[in-house]
């Protein structure tokens, strides 16, 4: 393991209020306002906000309804993912052009591993030039937090926020964790946070003063990591590159449904948009798992192992008899969800028997299509009813990869 | 009940037919194998109730009666016996066996013989004769590219049609196809049947080359007997796909290499392709070929350039090196032709030399490149 020491010196960059950010770059009379973004119906979660919002007691993941009800003059934005993912991109242009190693935590969040630059830079002077040229370049507003660990850089980036940037040098880590709520340690969410605050504890510094061994009992292994956290003791590397280990993609309804005709061809259409996602890649699956919620948030999923496969035809066949095995109760359905697992890089080898060369043509030319001209441009005619009902209905699709 | 038996000649016995017990059983009784003594000639019966294997030998016995004797012990024992003539006698009250020899007394717990699943016998048959030889080779170029798919029975054997004017074997997993045709082996009539994977490793593994195998057949089994060697198996009863269909025809690009260039070339290629799905990527223009692999798992890259004669347009296909090193290892020519027509379809592989009674024709089918 290696220890925190002077040598190392880890910069956490993040994005202020990113989709916020975006939106306000396309248009300047956002500034200053009140902003929500998020799907608009009643099952949509805030995705991000502005800082004026947040002054009303609006944050990121809160139920739309609520956030209405709290700021009601705020404005409503539904974002847009692909102009937020281009200046993802642009902003991971302008690190990947200057950083030795840098590792790409989410759309807006980057951490540079700095140890050994500042015998000719100095790692201050360094990440402060970067930002700058960041703000310049982009335009958007980013702030970091700059020591000898992943975690405290995070923390201080928290702090430093919005617009601004927070160096703690190696050995003050105590000094400025101390004050802060232990809410503030990624890792203490809910749960943990009340357990410890019925406890007593509010403050890292009281934390801090926990021995080991209690916090061992009380909490297990998670307990040993956070006595190390409360002293800024986090040796986890930069890593520059994760390989998906899986795809998923799930949607929640608008409404609970009962409709099962509607229920299959979402997943048609779900499972034709993940497999394209899987040949864009270049990938095959090996594994296919379908999971669905009740309304009353009971969950249940069932996968099946399968030769290598990228094939429309193939997963969609699984995928809807997965979901005959699954759905067995007559309740209404909240979500249903999708995962290709055991991914390999690798063609689809074509089958000498199912396959046709007429089709196989006519997969590669729906995928230059898609390519070309958008996912959604063509596909099969049972998946884009459910897609209009979605786009109508607005219900909620969430996409992931999912990095180990 | 008492018999003598030289251990060597029991020895070769029991390895002859050994093979077609496996190792998990559902029948207790399968692990044995039946011993029937008839007038001084012993038969000797292996089965797992789908192939059954039988030989016999001559012995000294004074009396006739059947038991079934556990496998594994029996062989392990006169493996590790120097020749000498074994007395084995039987306690007919309970079949407690004992082997008597110059080093000692061994005694197992058989069972009885009455017990052992009846094995099939040929009724209703018809028949062809083929040389040993010939079918050795038939399943050598087919075995390899049998299914291991439980859901496609039928492709996890070795499809067989009969015909006036020769025999066809034809094995596939729907991914590759080999097509082995013999002029010289007529049959009476037209017929056609598929014949299971495990019966054609046994017979691969004992087939005489200098001896006519007599082959009978009925709507469930097929008999086949070499020597003093017999086996029977049943047939897979399910409809072999139509692969004809799926030969294409027109071909128009045409790839001749040196087998063992090119044989050489993707061993060491893939050697450097993902571990699971073995993709290999060939690019041919003008005369040269260039052969291609990586896995962006472990950045590991091949290349290689081969020369080789090539008529048809510049072309980029990929395949499962597996396959191609699987039928070149088959080959037995010097050199190799494949034709091809587009990177969605199938490529056809031929020797360029072969028996003047024989006609090979191989298939594989390409990964779908993304264009």
């Amino acid at each position: 393991m290696r220890l925190p020491s002077p040598e190392r010196a880890i910069l956490h960059l993040d994005l202020d209020t990113f989709f916020v950010s975006v939106e306000r770059l396309h248009d300047s009379r956002l500034q200053g306002k009140p902003i929500m973004i998020g799907g608009k119906g009643d099952r949509g979660v805030v995705a991000s906000c502005s800082y004026e919002a947040r002054s009303f007691g609006v944050h990121s993941g809160m139920p739309m309804r609520l956030a209405r009800r709290l700021c009601p003059q705020a404005l409503l934005i539904s974002g847009d993912m692909e102009s937020y993912s281009k200046y993802s991109h642009l902003v991971t242009d302008i690190i990947a052009g200057s950083a030795p190693l840098f590792e790409k935590a989410s759309i807006d969040e980057f951490y540079l591993d700095l140890s050994g630059m500042d015998r000719f830079f100095g790692t201050l002077k360094w990440a402060t030039e970067l930002r700058q040229k960041i703000i310049s370049e982009s335009g958007l507003p980013i702030s970091f937090g700059l020591s000898a660990a992943k975690m405290v850089s995070k923390v201080a980036t928290g702090e430093a926020k919005p617009n601004g940037q927070l160096h703690i040098p190696f050995g003050h880590e105590t000094k400025f964790l101390d004050p802060l709520p232990i809410r503030k340690i990624p890792m203490i969410g809910k749960k943990t946070g009340q357990l410890l605050c019925n406890m007593g504890v509010d403050r890292v510094k009281m934390l801090r003063q926990i021995p080991l061994e209690l916090l061992e009992r009380l909490l297990g292994k998670a307990g040993v990591l956070l006595w190390k956290r409360a002293r800024g003791i986090d040796s986890s590397p930069v890593i520059p590159y994760f390989e998906a280990k899986s795809i998923s993609t799930e949607r929640t309804f608008e409404q609970d449904t009962i409709d099962v005709q509607r229920l299959q061809s979402t997943l048609i259409g779900m499972t034709e948009k993940t497999a394209f996602r899987l040949r864009e890649q270049k990938k095959l699956t090996a594994c296919i798992s379908v999971k669905i919620r009740y309304s009353n948030f009971d969950t249940f999923s069932r996968q099946i192992k399968i030769p290598y496969t990228a094939n429309d035809n193939i997963l969609i066949r699984h995928a809807l008899d997965l979901f005959k095995q699954l759905y067995d109760r007559r309740l209404l359905v909240r979500l249903v969800g999708l995962r290709f697992s055991h991914l390999v890089h690798g063609h689809y080898q074509i089958d000498l028997f199912d396959d046709r060369c007429e089709e196989i043509r006519l997969y590669q030319a729906m995928d230059q299509m898609r390519r070309k001209y958008g996912k959604t441009m063509v596909m099969r005619a049972v998946a884009i009813d459910s897609d209009k009902q979605r786009k109508a209905l607005n219900s909620s699709e969430k996409t992931s990869s999912c990095i180990p | 009940m008492k018999f003598i038996v030289s251990n060597t000649a029991l020895l070769q016995n029991l390895q002859l037919i050994n093979g077609v017990i496996s190792t998990n059983t559902v029948l207790p009784i399968l692990e044995d194998f039946l011993f029937v003594i008839e007038d001084s000639k012993l038969s000797i019966y292996a089965t797992d109730l789908e192939t059954s294997m039988s030989t016999s030998l001559e012995i000294e016995a004074k009396e006739n009666g059947r038991v079934a004797i556990p496998a594994r012990i029996l062989l392990e024992t006169c493996k590790n016996l120097p020749d000498q003539p074994l007395t084995i006698s039987i306690d007919e009250n309970n079949y407690a066996i004992e082997i008597t020899t110059e080093n000692g007394k061994y005694k197992l717990a058989g069972e009885n013989g009455d017990e052992f699943p009846r094995i099939p016998v040929a009724e209703d048959v018809k028949k062809v004769s083929i040389p040993g030889s010939t079918l050795q080779r038939a399943i050598s170029y087919t075995l390899f590219a049998v299914s291991n798919d439980e859901l496609r029975a039928a492709m996890t054997g070795v499809y067989v049609e009969l015909g006036t004017d020769g025999v066809i074997f034809v094995a596939t997993d729907a991914h590759k196809l080999v097509k082995y045709k013999r002029t010289d082996v007529q049959a009476e009539q037209n017929a056609s049947f598929i014949l299971p994977k495990k019966a054609l490793n046994l017979l691969k593994a004992s087939l005489p080359e200098d001896e006519q195998v007599k082959i009978s057949y009925n709507t469930s089994n097929a008999f086949f007997s070499f020597g003093k060697v017999s086996l029977i198996c049943r047939l897979i009863d399910s409809k072999y796909p139509d692969y004809n269909n799926v030969i294409p025809t027109e071909n128009p690009n045409k790839l001749t290499l040196t087998k063992k260039d090119f044989q050489n070339s993707l061993k060491r290629i893939a050697i450097y392709a993902n571990k699971t799905t073995h993709q290999v990527i060939l690019r041919i223009t003008g005369s040269e070929l260039q052969v291609s692999a990586q896995d962006l798992d472990f950045s590991n890259e091949a290349n290689e350039k081969l020369n080789c004669l090539y008529e048809g347009e510049d072309l980029e296909i990929g395949f499962n090196a597996k396959f191609l090193i699987e039928m070149m290892n088959v080959i037995d020519s010097k050199e190799v032709k494949i034709d091809m027509s587009s990177p969605t379809r199938a490529g056809l592989l031929f020797p360029t030399e072969h028996d003047d009674n024989e006609d090979i024709t191989m298939l594989v089918m390409p990964v779908m490149l993304s264009a």
